[in-house]
């Protein structure tokens, strides 16, 4: 039944489904997981690095762009779409600054990227993107914020997210383990985001890139030494936990 | 007849069968479709070996108690990762055929370079009662009959057992449920009704279907009362990928109850027969 209504966009099947936006949200679950944590004075961004050919520079693989200092992002699907979508972005933000003569607010930026591709979903001859994205960031004001769109044009505001090939996996994590506890601290939103990519990840701590943006400073990105120190100190802990569960089970 | 024009133009009578023009036209008719047949049919070559086999057996048959067919990439990807591997498998045989999507390779020699689409033949040494065919080329509607024919037509129908792997893009599947992510790729199996034995995976559901080499074999089992089972994969990968691959991993069972197969698989070996492209994709990040 599909296969009549799901070659244009812009016709709607009898059940009222656009199966082209739909099969764009099947091409975002073949990129890489990424994960975006919302804590009380930091917001993490941890991806799923992709196995990258021998004679390929790494650094230009990168799934994680900054779209203006206080701002950044992480995507999953389509490289070239992101490209684009990244770029226009950039863009705005920079168009924002020069009119309104003040940073955007991530949520300006994030209806920005949805709009853009919602008008892909409406229009003749056009695919939608195959992206979804993780946008996060500080307003003016302070507040950590963390959205999400996806290649229909919809964003939402969220606590704690996963896009990507296992983002129901990781959803489920986060959803069991994001209390206020784990949050308490910058540290501990980390290691919350670690512990989130490695229930996916192959091979642990090498296949993580990290990126956080604290109040008032720009993103840094963590270096692979940083992301080894604590996926140890993680699994030390799961350790301890295990070892504390045997002796309860003992006495 | 006159025209009007003057020109005198013979026209055939309709009250009487003007035989000689219609058998020319035939005849050139005739010879196109002589050539196109020739050029279309299925040739099957043996190694020297089993041509004399062949030769020395009265009927031009070959015992054979197992044959396993894989139809695909992943399949003869998955047979050559876990079956092929040790040293005990001979080449003994491969069909070469023309159609618009398989060019067919005019060298003779069974040696064919490793991804190119293919139809090879290999025996087990230690039990040369033990055929595995794995086809890569692509076989069009016409050939496929001729394709099963000529290959069962080598082969002793009694006492025959035939095991066809075959790939199947999972967009080919249809069912009311909305397939999860996390379900693909998954096996289902059909037999042919001489088969007693106990399928390792779901059957395929109605209204799905066969198409294709599998589905030739299968008819040809069933008409003949070879018992027979197929395992059809379906996979959202295009390329041959090891997850696809080790999807077939319940067809081992069967498998080592023939031959002595390697009892634990490196990774690297799996790797080696999954797309080298791997890396090269950067379609999705």
């Amino acid at each position: 039944m599909a296969a009549r209504y799901d070659r244009a966009i812009t016709v709607f099947s009898p059940d009222g489904h656009l199966f082209q936006v739909e099969y764009a949200q099947e091409a975002v679950k073949k990129g890489s997981t990424a994960v975006g944590i919302r804590g009380k004075d930091i917001v993490v961004l941890g991806v799923e690095k992709k196995s990258v050919a021998k004679l390929q520079e790494e650094r230009t693989v990168r799934k994680i762009c900054t779209l203006d200092d206080h701002v950044c992002m992480a995507f999953a699907g389509l490289t070239a779409d992101a490209r684009i979508v990244v770029n226009r972005a950039r863009v705005e933000c920079q168009s924002h600054r020069l009119t309104v003569e003040d940073p955007v607010t991530v949520e300006y930026i994030t209806r920005h990227i949805a709009t853009l591709k919602q008008r892909y979903t409406q229009s003749n001859g056009r695919r939608p993107f195959g992206i979804s994205a993780l946008i996060v960031g500080f307003d003016c004001d302070g507040t950590p914020r963390l959205y999400q769109t996806d290649p229909s044009g919809t964003y939402h505001a969220w606590k704690a997210n996963a896009i990507g090939r296992s983002a129901k996996t990781v959803r489920e994590f986060l959803e069991k383990n994001y209390t206020d506890e784990a949050i308490a601290t910058n540290n501990e939103s980390i290691k919350l985001a670690i512990k989130a990519l490695l229930e996916v990840v192959q091979s642990g701590g090498k296949n993580i890139e990290l990126a956080v943006i604290r109040r008032n400073q720009p993103l840094k990105l963590l270096e692979s030494k940083e992301i080894e120190t604590l996926v140890t100190e993680i699994e030390k802990e799961k350790e301890d936990e295990a070892e504390k569960k045997k002796q309860k089970k003992s006495t | 007849m006159a025209t009007f024009f003057g020109e005198v133009l013979s026209v055939y009578s309709r009250a009487v069968e003007e035989d000689d023009d219609d058998l020319d036209d035939e005849n050139e008719d005739e010879q196109i479709h002589r050539e196109i047949e020739e050029k279309r049919e299925v040739h099957i070559a043996w190694c020297p070996e089993v041509a004399q086999s062949l030769e020395d057996s009265g009927s031009n048959k070959l015992q054979c108690s197992d044959l396993i067919i894989a139809v695909g990439t992943n399949a003869a990807g998955f047979l050559s990762a876990y079956v092929l591997n040790t040293e005990s498998w001979d080449a003994v045989g491969h069909v070469s055929l023309w159609n618009e999507r398989s060019r067919g390779s005019s060298r003779q020699s069974i040696a064919l370079l490793p991804g190119e689409p293919a139809c090879l033949f290999y025996r087990h040494r230690d039990n040369p009662a033990v055929l595995v065919c794995q086809s890569t080329c692509y076989i069009a509607e016409d050939q496929l009959f001729q394709w099963t024919e000529k290959v069962f037509g080598c082969l002793q129908k009694r006492g025959l057992s035939v095991m066809v792997l075959s790939d199947s893009p999972v967009a080919e599947y249809k069912t009311p449920d909305y397939l999860y992510g996390s379900a693909v790729p998954f096996l289902r199996s059909l037999k042919s009704s001489a088969s007693e034995s106990q399928a390792l995976c779901p059957a395929l559901e109605q209204p799905n279907i066969l198409t294709g080499l599998p589905a030739a074999v299968l008819s040809h089992c069933q008409v003949h009362q070879i018992p027979a089972v197929l395992y059809q994969c379906y996979t959202d990968v295009i390329s041959p990928d090891s997850i696809t691959m080790e999807t077939y991993k319940p067809a081992l069972l069967c498998l080592s109850k023939l031959v002595k197969l390697e009892p634990c698989l490196s990774a690297d070996v799996l790797r080696k027969f999954a797309i080298i492209t791997e890396a090269q994709s950067n379609l999705y990040t």
